[in-house]
């Protein structure tokens, strides 16, 4: 039986989308089983994020609607063969994701894969109650700025109360990605510290991702950039899929990474 | 009527031999002068005329309190008795409320009401069990909304976008980011620069809440802020 991982964040536009794709191959590299499927009902991106764009014939609302079968609807990734992926319709609405058929859905992406990793959409209605109402864990992205913590709390209570693990009274356990942090301007004081955002959100750190203008390039390509082992973002989200298969991978201070050797320099002499 | 409390020391004895009694006031004298004697059993002249000329305080026979507990005392003033008389009509609500459950195995929407009903009342009755005072160490995140009829000692954090509703005094003991609302006699807040409280409909100003931990208090229509555990100050 696989797990299934809910990548939320409540705001949008934090990199919900490219962590859930970097993630997903970077568990795939990992040597793991693993499938994304994009449920953001009429607006999917996570397809085009990995280069599948021209794949996709067969989408989840016409295998819930038992208008295809599940196998025929799952696309393989060309960069590893351990990576899967299932398209949202971009022409339906939010109005066919059914609590039965998502679970029937959910259920035979279990028994196949290894990791089953769910895109939620932005915002906390229908759709992102959705998503979590059959994960196992939650994947919380979140920017180093006050809107996106209130957004990612807000998320999480949702999470807590509306999630079928937690009305069963179990515990849906939680991860936190802190994307898109500038080294620069944490120095200088510009940017919430990660302390401070784990003790307002209160749950575990999975991984620290720093800015990186490669992030951009490589999504627009269709490569996730969890595949450029130069890349810093690249390297955090190798190092957040690692924890995700269980490795004990040390945290890295990204915020203190300078980049320049002056600046180490002139750090000496502060 | 004047009335005056005091816990004094007793030592307890009964004398079998004179002697040993006296050598024993002789030798831990210092130690008893100050106790309050409690003799079980004759005592001599002898015995007397000793421990007045030691100007020790004594008793004679005595069957002393021993102390009882909380729960004993209520029991002993009806208090508990009322308690049981709830406690089974809570029992009983509970009861019936399976039995809507049980019955209605299809959510109609008489069956719904009436399991909304039975237990908003049941939540009632164990506030009230609980003398209307609340202890909770659970985060409140962003969009809760709590309303508290009564008081509430909160022992985590409120979140930027929460709201925190009572009508009883009010504690929080970590930072406050969200809004409170209380109408209660007094609150005590951290230093939280980003809270929204409006106490008695009077909107408090952060700025005042500068100490460790202080205290919001309504006296003559006046709000008051007084500190109870002052600012630390970094002498380094």
């Amino acid at each position: 039986m696989g797990i299934v991982i809910a990548v939320i964040s409540g705001k949008g536009g934090v990199g919900k989308t490219t962590a859930t794709a970097n993630v997903g191959l970077g568990i795939a590299l990992n040597n793991k089983k693993c499938i994304v499927v994009d449920f953001d009902i009429g607006q999917r991106n996570l397809d085009m994020i990995l280069g599948l764009e021209n794949r996709v014939v067969i989408d989840m609302a016409q295998v819930m609607d038992g208008e295809a079968k599940l196998k025929q609807a799952v696309i393989k990734s060309k960069v590893s063969e351990n990576l899967y992926f299932l398209a949202a319709s971009q022409t339906k609405d939010k109005s066919v994701l059914d609590s039965d058929k998502i679970k029937a859905l959910i259920d035979a992406l279990k028994e196949e894969y290894e990791y089953v990793i769910l895109d939620a959409p932005a915002g906390i209605e229908s759709g992102y109650e959705h998503t979590i109402e059959f994960a196992d864990k939650a994947i919380v992205v979140v920017n180093p700025e006050v809107s996106s913590i209130r957004d990612a709390d807000r998320a999480i209570g949702i999470l807590d109360s509306k999630s079928q693990k937690v009305k069963n009274g179990e515990e849906v356990k939680k991860y936190l990605i802190i994307n898109r942090i500038s080294a620069e301007m944490v120095q200088k004081g510009e940017m919430l510290r990660s302390e401070d955002i784990l003790d307002i959100l209160n749950i575990e750190l999975l991984g620290k991702v720093p800015e990186d203008k490669g992030v951009v390039d490589a999504s627009n390509q269709g490569r996730p950039v969890v595949l450029n082992k130069k890349s810093m973002a690249g390297q955090a989200y190798a190092r957040i899929s690692g924890r995700m298969c269980g490795q004990n991978i040390e945290m890295k201070d990204v915020e203190n990474a300078s980049s320049s050797v002056f600046k180490k320099l002139a750090g000496i002499f502060k | 009527m004047k009335n005056r409390q005091y816990s004094v020391k007793v030592l307890e004895t009964v004398i079998d031999d004179e002697d040993k009694f006296i050598e024993f006031f002789n030798t831990h004298y210092m130690l008893f002068k100050d106790h309050l004697i409690v003799i079980n059993g004759e005592i001599s002249t002898n015995i007397q005329n000793y421990l007045e000329e030691k100007e020790l305080k004594f008793l004679n026979n005595i069957t002393l309190p021993t102390g009882r507990s909380r729960k004993a005392l209520e029991e002993e003033f009806n208090i508990g008795k009322k308690n049981i008389v709830e406690e089974n009509e809570y029992l009983e609500l509970k009861k019936k409320l399976k039995e809507i459950e049980f019955e209605n195995g299809v959510n109609t929407q008489v069956a719904q009401s009436e399991l909304k009903k039975a237990n908003s009342e049941i939540e009632k009755l164990s506030k009230k069990l609980d003398n209307g005072f609340t202890v909770m160490d659970t985060m409140i995140r962003s969009g809760r909304e709590l309303k508290i009829e009564g008081d509430l000692l909160l022992l985590n954090r409120v979140n930027s976008g929460a709201t925190i509703q009572t009508s009883g005094n009010l504690i929080v003991t970590q930072v406050v980011e969200g809004a409170l609302r209380c109408n209660g006699n007094f609150m005590m807040i951290t230093v939280s620069p980003k809270a929204n409280i409006v106490f008695h409909g009077v909107v408090v100003d952060n700025s005042l809440l500068e100490n460790k931990l202080n205290r919001i208090e309504l006296k003559n229509r006046e709000i008051y802020i007084t500190p109870v555990i002052k600012k630390e100050i970094n002498w380094a």
